[in-house]
């Protein structure tokens, strides 16, 4: 329990620390780019006036010291501020509905990947330099280097161009909501299953093969108890505690290629909204999306580390004796 | 000599990754002298023309360009930027990585600090924000923003594999010696440890491409007329339904370049790690 506390303390620290930095680079990064949201709002051909009036009401005059300041500190009791790009459009208003279309998303693709990519790995690892395994192998090197757009493409040309099963992009039609559409979530699910899977996969097997020649596992199958039984009772439980690791490790690709795979298939979740708001140049709202995707990214890990260390019984008893 | 090429007869797969890496190193460089087009040149009697015709190879896009032309030009700037990227974050990461374990103490522990800080958001995220806000990405800002955002994976290498060196004899020989922390770290350890730290450098290679290639997708990497291949994606994805290889034709491309660089990598680390 102690080290479960004193992971969760320093990571919250550092996540605290993670954020300050960050935001505060970006707040002076918009500020000494050229570039301005005012003159994107109303046009090229808007007058001098009339950008200086906007900019006022705004508050974008005042130095960026104080803007920081506000807007962190109400940040700190839950305002995230006003999207400075729609018109002062209260950020909370819009953002969360995003957040939750994102993580259906990546939960789909959660569910989608864990288990096939376990059960490929402990299949290529019993199998050792057969065919199978070279198979598995091969194709788990070849989709975890591809960028989620590229599979993307590949899955909308089969299965949406040529197929017709699923829509070349994944948009809510208006007055609808996420539940009554979930064939969209499909081809951007498996897109990012492609890049896990080569990732999960190889972990798996290569920590398969390593507990399938220990010497427990050995003893077993020469005391005759079924092939089977072994492998899933006895050496499964040991050799996914490193595929758990990597797979906490590999979320900060997963909210990456979130970005990526719903900009591919316009899904309104909050990677697209980030984009268009680095487009726009709305600070607020850049703010408010890479603070949301870090707060995840980080809470995600820790869980991970905390599993961890919880599943493994050595680094448990060790650290309750500390 | 030798024995890389009995390792090579022993992985045959890695022939074919050198082979495809070889290729689009040669495009790359003399590709664009064979062209019959350029990458901008309009052919605008032949808008999205299909592959094989009107001396299009791969066929046109919805402006009439060449998507042979628009692929070898396109092949220049991102292994430009990937191989920079990788020389640039590993050369950085065993600076940091290298100082941190070898001083250990306080400097390690703020740059166990600082490498938690900037590991708290995903390196595509971190770049691509960075970039956008900054706009009109070249490749030397490019470069540094990739690099930046994989420091903290290299320095992590880096200073693991001096932690296990670092109490070898001839360490300690070299200090009674007298001779400066500089000379120890990097004509003493540095040649000790060039295996695995190659391994990394080519691995990020792999990465990078994938990185530099995602930020493109993302209208965040080399803006045009630079043809780029994530770019051309985006770009054409409007009329995937009408002209596929549009599309398909650049994603083909990476897909190649980013495979054949991973069983690279995946060899490189057989041969100098776990088969010594």
């Amino acid at each position: 329990m102690n080290r479960t506390l004193s992971i969760v303390v320093r990571r919250l620290g550092s996540l605290l620390a993670t954020l300050v930095v960050m935001s505060f680079i970006i707040f002076m990064l918009v500020e000494i780019m050229p570039g301005d949201v005012a003159q994107m709002i109303l046009g090229q051909s808007a007058t001098e006036e009339a950008v200086t009036a906007l900019r006022e009401a705004r508050g974008l005059n005042d130095p960026v010291l104080q803007r920081y300041g506000r807007w962190i500190s109400g940040v700190v009791v839950g305002d995230l501020g006003e999207s400075v790009y729609m018109q002062g459009v209260a950020i909370n208003s819009i953002l969360w509905r995003r957040v939750g279309h994102s993580l259906v998303l990546a939960l789909t693709a959660f569910i989608m990947f864990v288990p096939l990519s376990i059960f490929f790995g402990v299949l290529a690892g019993v199998k050792e330099k057969k065919p199978t395994d070279s198979i598995v192998s091969f194709f788990g090197l070849a989709t975890m280097a591809l960028p989620e757009f590229v599979s993307g493409v590949f899955l909308i040309t089969i299965f949406a161009v040529q197929l017709n099963w699923f829509p070349i992009v994944s948009v809510i039609p208006i007055g609808e909501g996420l539940f009554g559409n979930l064939n969209i979530l499909i081809l951007p699910a498996l897109s990012i299953t492609f890049v896990m899977f080569g990732y999960v996969s190889r972990m798996q097997r290569s920590s398969m093969i390593q507990v399938m020649n220990s010497d427990y596992v050995r003893a077993a199958i020469l005391k005759g108890m079924p092939r089977n039984y072994v492998i899933f009772r006895h050496a499964l439980k040991n050799a996914l505690l490193p595929t758990i690791t990597i797979i906490g490790m590999n979320m900060g690709w997963l909210f990456g290629g979130l970005v990526v795979v719903e900009t591919l298939f316009g899904f309104p979740g909050m990677g697209s909204l980030l984009m268009t708001a680095i487009k726009t140049r709305d600070v607020p709202l850049i703010e408010a999306c890479v603070l949301l995707i870090t707060v995840i990214y980080s809470l995600s890990t820790m869980i991970t580390d905390i599993m961890y260390s919880y599943l493994n019984p050595r680094i448990r008893f060790q650290g309750g004796q500390r | 000599m030798k024995y890389i090429l009995y390792q090579l007869k022993k992985h045959p797969l890695a022939i074919v990754g050198i082979a495809i890496i070889l290729f689009w190193l040669i495009m790359a460089s003399v590709g664009p002298s064979l062209l019959s087009y350029t990458h901008t040149a309009m052919d605008s009697e032949n808008q999205m023309a299909a592959p094989g015709e009107e001396g299009h190879l791969l066929g046109t896009d919805s402006l009439g360009r060449d998507l042979l032309a628009r692929i070898v030009y396109g092949s220049r700037s991102i292994l430009t930027v990937a191989l920079m990227t990788s020389i640039v974050s590993t050369f950085i990461g065993v600076i940091l990585g290298f100082s941190a374990g070898y001083f250990g103490g306080k400097i390690d522990t703020t740059f166990l600090r600082g490498m938690d800080i900037l590991m708290a958001i995903p390196p595509l995220v971190l770049s691509m924000v960075i970039l956008g806000i900054l706009g009109d990405s070249s490749i030397l800002s490019l470069t540094l923003i990739v690099s930046i955002a994989f420091v903290p994976a290299t320095a992590r290498v880096s200073r693991g594999v001096l932690l296990t060196e670092k109490s070898q004899e001839y360490v300690s020989a070299a200090r009674i010696r007298g001779e400066s922390h500089l000379y120890i770290m990097f004509v003493e350890i540095l040649p000790n440890t060039t295996g695995p730290i190659i391994v990394e450098a080519t691995a990020r290679f792999a990465y990078s491409i994938m990185m530099v290639a995602s930020l493109g997708f993302l209208g965040v990497g080399l803006q045009p007329p630079t043809p780029d291949w994530g770019m051309m994606v985006i770009e054409n994805k409007p009329i995937i339904a009408q002209a596929p290889w549009t599309v398909l034709f650049p994603a083909l491309a990476i897909a190649s370049l980013v495979i054949a660089i991973s069983i690279f990598s995946d060899f490189v680390s057989k041969v100098l790690i776990h088969e010594r």
